[in-house]
């Protein structure tokens, strides 16, 4: 008889609740969960504004496994107010980060040579478009906050990001995304700051139209920012292809997953700067126009062509891309 | 009159109760027109007591109507409910109230 963890590792990731993804990530059995629905911190501003809430406020945390390596889970729930971060919401992510940074401080002093793949790792399922509005000044604080845990993870503790859910990650976790070590995205997931229908609201439909769905993916989706370097693996849209390309990054020496993040040294920065120049140069009309220029002859082709196929065949942006 | 969460209770008892069988559980996302619930077990001479936080108000006797449906169908009995709400439909409160039982093995 199949196990519920089992019958979750086929499932698509786009269609996964926050809940099933948390455990599927992780070894079969191995996840619990901290501040869960049992503990109903709900949050305090919803009700004053006649709004409904969620026992877990949008986001499960908790920890388990991954082979002997301790990791520190956060996972958004898009369907409760778009997986936007409140007040409760946003302590939760800071503060599981914060336990991982703690653990690992803990677990060195005891053993200074503990390892790698004993060592504490932080992984994070965002699916959220940003501040939770309600609760505009909390949502932004929880920006700053863990932001700044990241950055006292630095030379310790891995963080890596997964996204693959139907909301995307936008808004401010848009940055927070970017400033982590790793991103591993599907064709379904999608990466950026303002929304497709912010976007819109603001520039005009000629400038973008929200309802475009094909336009939207060009421009955020998995496949994009694979070839843009914005995600370092594409996988397929199920829990194991995610929790398969996870333990692949997880095996990797720490010094080597703290280089494939998009920023983190001048030379990054540098790279970012030559990208600016880059599309004033060219004022790309549209992503292929990029995907061109990156080495791709037949840029319609990219976006339907199975992901395998798209995988080995597909040409990355690349410094030289960019270049003068 | 400003917008507020409404609360309503209700204690309800099975014609043919069975006792809940685990402590705890949990089901759902409270998405736009759907809702979760905590089931837990609690000692109330064979009654169900059942709590349903929601935006909306108005619709007391549609509740009271699907969760007496639901607890003499299931014969659920000596558990407490939450429930949060969000605009869900008694269809879909039927379907996610037998969901949450149908999920502890």
């Amino acid at each position: 008889m199949t196990s519920k963890w089992e019958k979750f590792q086929q499932r698509s990731f786009l269609e996964s609740n926050a809940r099933t993804r948390a455990i599927g990530l992780v070894d079969s059995g191995s996840f619990t969960e901290l501040a869960g629905p049992r503990h109903r911190i709900t949050s305090p501003h919803l009700p004053l504004l006649g709004e409904a809430v969620e026992f877990d406020d949008g986001i499960v945390t908790g920890v388990g496994m991954i082979g002997k390596k301790p990791v520190f889970v956060a996972s958004q729930e898009g369907r409760f107010i778009g997986g936007s971060v409140g007040e409760v919401h946003g302590a939760k992510l800071v503060n599981i980060v914060h336990l991982a940074r703690k653990s690992y401080d803990k677990l060195l002093t005891a053993n200074p040579d503990l390892p790698e793949e004993k060592r504490p790792a932080v992984i994070i399922s965002f699916e959220t478009g940003g501040v939770r509005l309600h609760e505009a000044n909390a949502g932004l604080l929880a920006h700053a906050e863990l932001m700044d845990q990241f950055q006292d993870c630095k030379g310790k503790v891995p963080i890596i990001s997964l996204i693959g859910s139907r909301v995307g990650c936008f808004g401010g976790m848009g940055f927070v995304a970017a400033a982590t070590d790793v991103i591993i995205m599907s064709q379904f997931g999608r990466l950026g700051l303002t929304g497709p229908e912010v976007i819109e609201e603001e520039m005009g439909k000629d400038e973008f139209d929200a309802s475009d769905r094909a336009l939207v993916y060009r421009t955020t989706g998995g496949r994009h920012k694979y070839i843009m370097g914005d995600c370092n693996i594409l996988v397929e849209d199920t829990i194991t292809a995610f929790r398969q390309a996870l333990q692949e990054v997880l095996v990797k020496p720490y010094v080597e997953i703290a280089t494939m993040g998009c920023i983190g040294s001048l030379k990054k920065v540098q790279s970012q700067l030559k990208l600016v120049d880059l599309c004033a140069r060219v004022s790309p009309k549209d992503a292929k126009d990029i995907w061109k220029i990156a080495g791709n002859d037949n840029p319609d082709a990219l976006t339907d062509m199975p992901l395998d196929v798209f995988l080995q065949t597909v040409k990355h942006l690349t410094n030289s891309d960019q270049g003068e | 009159m400003s917008k507020q969460l409404h609360e309503l209770i209700f204690e309800l008892k099975a014609e043919n109760p069975t006792d809940f069988p685990v402590d705890f559980s949990h089901f759902g996302v409270v998405g736009s027109g759907d809702m979760e619930v905590i089931i837990e077990q609690k000692a109330l001479a064979g009654a169900v007591r059942i709590k349903i936080v929601s935006p909306v108000t108005g619709y007391d006797e549609v509740w009271r109507r699907v969760l007496e449906r639901f607890v003499n169908e299931t014969g659920i009995a000596n558990a407490s409910l939450e429930i949060n709400d969000n605009n869900a439909t008694p269809v879909v409160v039927s379907l996610r109230l037998r969901q949450a039982l149908s999920e502890i093995v």
